[in-house]
């Protein structure tokens, strides 16, 4: 198991930059989510650990061992495609012991290795049958399988759960995270579904337009987005965010209510001379309802429409020219009546402050 | 009566299958219809054509006579049964090496032209369409005269040697485009990421290219080698022209019988033996690589 660093890393394909000076620390034996909308430059990312593509600029490291010039083979790591990548021609034993067999490993050894790994995986009675005969959850276990059983100093995976149906991924994703866990590798997961991310990260690094947005704890990027992109990205559905004016007392003004900010933000507002404000609160953190609450900011919308799901429901409200979701217990929601006039009312204490030129969180930058 | 079926979508499959038969049958009929009496006449005592049905005699002299290098029933020969396995070898050399020929650098080229990139690959993609376009007989002038050119400066003794070998490079020559082109399209279908997964795994890119994408592309090389097979064991026009007279392949000695008036003196049963006996190598050739082409499976790889 190692650590591996990425040192100011560029790749450019001809004119494109894919990736644009990202410096990384991926720790040992954790399990590090890239998320990013498709195109963003995680999977390059990915393929400049595993050494398929080699940076323009920087280093990559592996500890303290720089390994930038090797081929993925001498980096020894392991890699899960999309779609599995499978030698359709071999058996899934002779899949699994391709990689032991190119190391000249004795028969007998690559034999126990193969049925140890497929063992651990519950794939031992698929082992004489080819990938075409095989599901696709049964295919991406030979892939990890495959990855596996050379015991590589980090396993990468680049989407390994979006060929699989719906339910089939929940519940492969919490495989994935327990045999992460029990086996204490270093891996790297590439998705670019959200939720996936916070269901197994320990740290997730949120990448778009080939830059690093956040590093963090799911907990960390969750609740505190570094900016507006990170904010709008995460979450289901994501934050909202509604655009105020700061007016001369330090309090905020939108679509005709008034919030009073924390004393220290109304500083540091005040110290950037900001003229205007985006506010992001996320959907769980407001209660749609037909009359303003006590100590609650509490905006003037209409009900646009309910969706039930279940014991929660998304409601949507037009406030102004802003969309707004909130996610409240369905029986609360039920009782609202489409088109009427409602208040959307948001807890002071979780709405966050963005500047609207850089879109970054006030809480990030020093005033 | 309403038919039993009513789902819309629902063809009444072996009504379909009959329909296609049959229309099968009369379309290729013209074929079958020759092929038959080729075969049909290598073993009769005289060419099956209209009217003369009652008088068929069956018979294997035809045979024994075509192996004899016989070309009456009554005349001496004119040649002996090693001059035809002469010309049996020469075929099988010819088109053998034209196979070797082509398998061999339309592979590689096909990867080549599907996986690398470098310059003025485009344009030599599209060239390579255009080339085979070129008939072979409108080059044979300036192919002629390299080959004159290039044969002066060998010793005397390896002349025979030279133009087997130009022979069969030349005809390879005008195959290789389009199979470039044909095992491109193969190349091109597996994906980049089992390449990757198998340099990943510690394989060189020799060992990825025989053990992992070879075999992924057998239906198209065993395509190839069909067609290329097939392309030297028919060559004529270029067999002519560069081999010696002495140095007939089955499809110039044939050629030979048909041409230049000597089909007034020429039994023509033998001459059907002889051509039944041509297409059998191709037959059993096809059938041995047929089951190679329909070997296709890039499952196991998800898009």
């Amino acid at each position: 198991m190692v650590s591996v660093r990425l040192e100011k890393v560029t790749k450019r394909f001809g004119k494109v930059v894919a990736i644009n000076n990202v410096s990384l620390e991926i720790e040992d034996g954790k399990l590090y989510v890239l998320l990013g909308p498709s195109g963003g430059g995680k999977t390059t990312t990915l393929y400049l650990i595993a050494g398929i593509y080699k940076p323009t600029s920087g280093r990559v490291y592996f500890d303290e061992k720089d390994v930038t010039d090797l081929t993925p083979a001498e980096r020894n790591v392991g890699l899960v495609f999309q779609n599995y990548a499978l030698y359709p021609h071999m058996k899934v034993y002779d899949n699994i012991a391709f990689p032991l067999r190119l190391r000249k490993e004795p028969k007998s050894k690559i034999d126990s290795k193969v049925h140890e790994v497929a063992k651990f995986l519950r794939i031992e009675n698929l082992l004489d049958r080819y990938p075409h005969q095989l599901s696709g959850g049964q295919q991406q276990r030979v892939a990890l399988a495959r990855a596996l059983v050379k015991e590589p100093s980090v396993l990468l995976l680049d989407e390994p759960l979006s060929n699989l149906d719906a339910l089939l991924r929940v519940y492969i994703r919490a495989e994935l995270k327990r045999m992460q866990q029990d086996l204490g590798i270093t891996s790297v997961y590439v998705t670019h579904d959200q939720s996936e991310a916070l269901a197994i990260a320990d740290k997730i690094v949120v990448i778009n337009k080939g830059v690093v947005q956040q590093e963090g704890t799911p907990e960390q990027i969750y609740e505190n987005p570094r900016n507006v992109f990170v904010a709008t990205f995460i979450g289901n559905p994501p934050m909202n965010i509604v655009k105020g004016s700061v007016l001369e007392d330090g309090t905020i003004e939108t679509t005709g209510s008034r919030l009073t900010p924390p004393a220290a933000m109304a500083e540091k507002i005040r110290k950037l001379g900001l003229k205007t404000i985006l506010m992001a609160f996320r959907p769980e953190n407001a209660v749609v309802s037909e009359h303003p609450m006590e100590g609650k900011f509490s905006p003037l919308g209409e009900l646009f429409e309910v969706e039930p799901l279940g014991r929660d429901a998304v409601v949507t409200v037009t406030v102004g020219e802003f969309v707004i979701k909130v996610v409240m217990p369905t029986k609360e929601a039920m009782k609202l009546r489409i088109g009427s006039k409602v208040y959307v009312n948001i807890d002071p204490n979780t709405i966050k402050y963005f500047d609207p030129n850089t879109e970054l969180n006030l809480e990030y930058i020093e005033a | 009566m309403m038919p039993e079926t009513t789902d819309v979508e629902t063809i009444n499959r072996r009504r379909m299958n009959v329909v296609l038969g049959v229309a099968v049958l009369l379309a290729s009929s013209p074929i079958l219809i020759s092929y038959f009496v080729l075969i049909a006449s290598s073993f009769t005592n005289q060419m099956i054509t209209g009217g003369i049905m009652g008088q068929l005699i069956f018979t294997l002299q035809n045979w024994v006579l075509f192996f004899e290098g016989k070309l009456t029933v009554t005349a001496a020969s004119v040649l002996s049964f090693w001059n035809i396995l002469h010309y049996i070898l020469n075929t099988f050399i010819v088109a053998f090496g034209v196979m070797i020929v082509v398998t061999v650098l339309a592979t590689l080229a096909g990867y080549a032209c599907s996986r690398m990139r470098f310059k003025g690959r485009k344009f030599l993609i599209q060239l390579l369409i255009l080339l085979h376009a070129f008939p072979g007989v409108s080059l044979i002038i300036a192919v002629y005269a390299l080959y004159i050119f290039s044969k002066q400066p060998l010793p005397q003794n390896l002349w025979t040697f030279y133009a087997f070998l130009y022979v069969i490079v030349a005809r390879a020559a005008l195959e290789v485009p389009m199979d470039v082109w044909i095992m491109k399209g193969f190349f091109d279908k597996v994906p980049w990421e089992v390449e990757w997964s198998a340099l990943i795994d510690g394989a060189s890119r020799i060992k990825v290219w025989k053990d992992i994408i070879l075999p992924l592309v057998k239906p198209g090389i065993a395509a190839i080698a069909i067609f290329s097979f097939m392309a030297g064991w028919g060559a004529l026009i270029y067999v002519m022209v560069f081999l010696p007279a002495t140095e007939k392949t089955l499809a110039t000695y044939i050629a030979g019988l048909l041409a230049g008036g000597s089909l007034e003196v020429v039994h023509l049963p033998i001459v059907a033996a002889a051509g039944t006996f041509y297409l059998i190598p191709t037959l059993a050739f096809f059938t041995f690589v047929r089951r190679y082409m329909l070997q296709t499976s890039l499952s196991g790889i998800k898009g």
